[in-house]
């Protein structure tokens, strides 16, 4: 992701001063970070003051948490993209914020280039997958197999199944491979091994799939 | 009757002494700072006059109000009203607590006077009217209708009257309840913390000059956490064996972990019961993973695992030293034993992929027989 653009603007919510400090030594001077919160509230007002590329946002906070922050800025100014971050990568947690508009998920334990790597890829537009979200993606659209009596048949194929390639990046990314290894590995470029996982994006958040539903109303996050 | 009489003296005489005493610790009594206030005396006379007039309506209405206890508790309350009045502010605040706990007061601070005013007034005109309309209640015929209007007002009158006492005891004990509840949690809650993060957190601070140890630790407690969070109530009670490939896979990636402080990661898709071959799969599985943690000096090491109706998939990675494959001498039982021929063993197929430098893959392929339904 070397590449003369300018700097990506990003603003930083964590309501733990530990953590943003860890996160701003990690991002270093790879971003230009234009703005912090510790609150739900100012974080609102002061992304939707400044505007930045990207927001990296805790998924855990009071007051509603990340995804109170995302909803209430996606709702007046679209362009912002979020990226989320917590302590767990537990699905629930991965599947309610993406599907609430995040464009991708990481874990506080990632290293700093990988975050700065994400960072870049999320500004660029593209979507940033963890492996256990490749992997709960993998199966949540498992396709009719398996409990075959239980599913009933997708209600939009075109958001509801994954295409053979896609399922190929997810399961690469779910084994552990970085994007430029996947390109390697399928012999395609990474722009395309982008497109892909965006359009998976695009699925997870706009699918009605049956399993997805069920499967977040389980744990109630509809 | 006499004792009624008497109580009633005494009543006034009290109401009389703390309206004219001075109060230990103040320089006025209630009195004089009632009467030094125009405001004060404008409210007092409208009281008075305001509660004659209605006993004067009430009798020439037909109601037999003037007596002993009209009287009696006409007098009462006009003195209450006067002390009620004039305490210092150190004094109502006391008040307040008193008047606070009596029945029909209810949430005397919430209600506002103008509420408690206006119910008080409303239930005892209902009440009057219900004992008077009771009182006269004969034998002639027709009766009877004055018995159903009488009590109804009656009741009608304590239900107003009592109202704000009753909701209040019930929302109470709801309070009480509720706290009752969160208190356990909480104890429940302190118990879980002193045995988990505050033991790790001992064990750390002795073990703070080895980093492996403070790893590992520290990814126990992690491990510890999310599960109890995930799951309070069976937290610490399931120590049965796994009984499926999943729970089996979180048990491999736990103790892997706990042995060789590296993070291991595991993803699966889709589960599916045990059965020698999947046991003989996860071994494999197991041994590439002890191997990456033991020498390909990596940090972490991901596990995945995919289960489809034909075949379970098994990836162990590493992004560690590598190694060349063809180079590892024949003797070696790691690789060839406890992974390529126990794979070969259940029908499977093991494949290492490595190079120095570049990390290690080992991906184990199991075929199912696919059982037709």
């Amino acid at each position: 992701m070397k590449q003369e653009s300018p700097l990506p603007r990003v603003f930083l919510v964590d309501d733990h001063a530990l953590i943003r400090s860890g996160i701003r030594a990690e991002l270093g001077s790879q971003v230009e970070l234009v703005g912090e919160a510790d609150e739900v509230e100012a974080a609102i007002e002061m992304i939707l003051e400044r505007l930045p590329d990207v927001v990296l946002l805790d998924v855990h906070m009071p007051d509603g948490g990340g995804q109170a922050v995302l909803e209430a800025v996606i709702a007046q100014e679209s362009s912002v993209k979020f990226l989320a971050l917590s302590v767990s990568d537990a699905a629930e947690d991965v599947i309610a914020i993406i599907r609430a508009g995040a464009r991708g998920y990481v874990t506080k334990n990632i290293e700093g280039p990988e975050l700065i790597e994400a960072v870049h890829r999320i500004a660029a537009g593209d979507a940033v997958f963890s492996s256990r979200l490749a992997g709960f993606v993998l199966d949540a659209f498992a396709s009719q197999n398996g409990d075959a009596g239980a599913t009933p048949p997708p209600f939009d194929p075109e958001l509801d199944q994954l295409t053979m390639r896609e399922r190929e990046v997810l399961r690469l990314i779910a084994r552990g491979y970085a994007y430029k290894e996947i390109a390697a590995e399928l012999n395609i470029a990474i722009k395309t091994v982008e497109s892909h996982v965006s359009a998976v994006l695009r699925k997870l958040q706009l699918s009605n799939r049956h399993q997805l539903t069920k499967w977040a109303t389980e744990r109630r996050l509809l | 009757m006499l004792a009624a009489l008497f109580f009633a003296l005494g009543v006034i005489v009290y109401m009389t002494y703390w309206i004219l005493v001075i109060r230990q610790g103040e320089d006025k009594s209630i009195l004089s700072r009632t009467g030094s206030d125009k405001r004060e005396k404008e409210i007092l006379s409208v009281g008075t006059i305001a509660v004659f007039s209605l006993l004067l309506a009430l009798q020439i209405l037909g109601f037999n109000v003037f007596g002993f206890v009209t009287l009696f508790l006409t007098f009462g309350a006009l003195g209450a009203l006067v002390v009620w009045r004039g305490v210092s502010t150190s004094e109502r605040a006391h008040l307040h607590e008193l008047t606070d706990s009596v029945a029909t007061m209810g949430s005397a601070t919430g209600e506002g006077w103008v509420g408690i005013t206006l119910r008080t007034v409303l239930s005892v005109v209902f009440i009057l009217i219900g004992v008077s309309g009771l009182s006269r209640v004969s034998r002639r015929p027709g009766a009877a209708s004055g018995v159903v209007i009488g009590s109804t007002a009656l009741v009608l009158g304590l239900i107003i009257l009592f109202a704000p006492w009753w909701i209040g005891t019930l929302r109470g004990l709801s309070k009480e309840r509720n706290a009752r509840v969160r208190a356990q949690e909480r104890a429940d809650m302190a118990a879980h913390v002193h045995d988990s993060v505050l033991q790790t957190l001992s064990l750390i601070q002795r073990a703070a000059d080895n980093p492996v140890e403070v790893a590992r630790l520290v990814r126990m407690q992690e491990r510890d956490l999310r599960l109890w969070l995930v799951d309070p109530e069976s937290f610490g009670l399931t120590s049965d064996p796994p009984d499926s490939l999943a729970e089996s896979a979180f048990e491999i990636e736990h103790e892997i972990e706990d042995t060789y402080a590296v993070a291991v990661d595991v993803v699966i898709v889709g589960d599916c019961d045990l059965s020698a071959p999947v046991l003989a799969l996860l071994g494999a599985g197991r041994e590439a993973t002890v191997n990456a943690a033991k020498w390909s000096e990596a940090p972490s090491v991901k596990i995945y695992i995919e289960v489809e109706p034909e075949r379970i998939t098994m990836f162990v990675r590493d992004l560690g030293k590598g190694f060349n494959p063809s180079e590892v001498p024949a003797d070696r039982q790691g690789i060839s034993g406890s992974i390529v021929e126990r794979m070969a063993r259940c029908g499977g197929q093991a494949t290492i992929r490595s190079s120095p430098g570049s990390g290690t893959e080992v991906e184990l392929v199991l075929p199912l027989k696919t059982t037709a339904p």
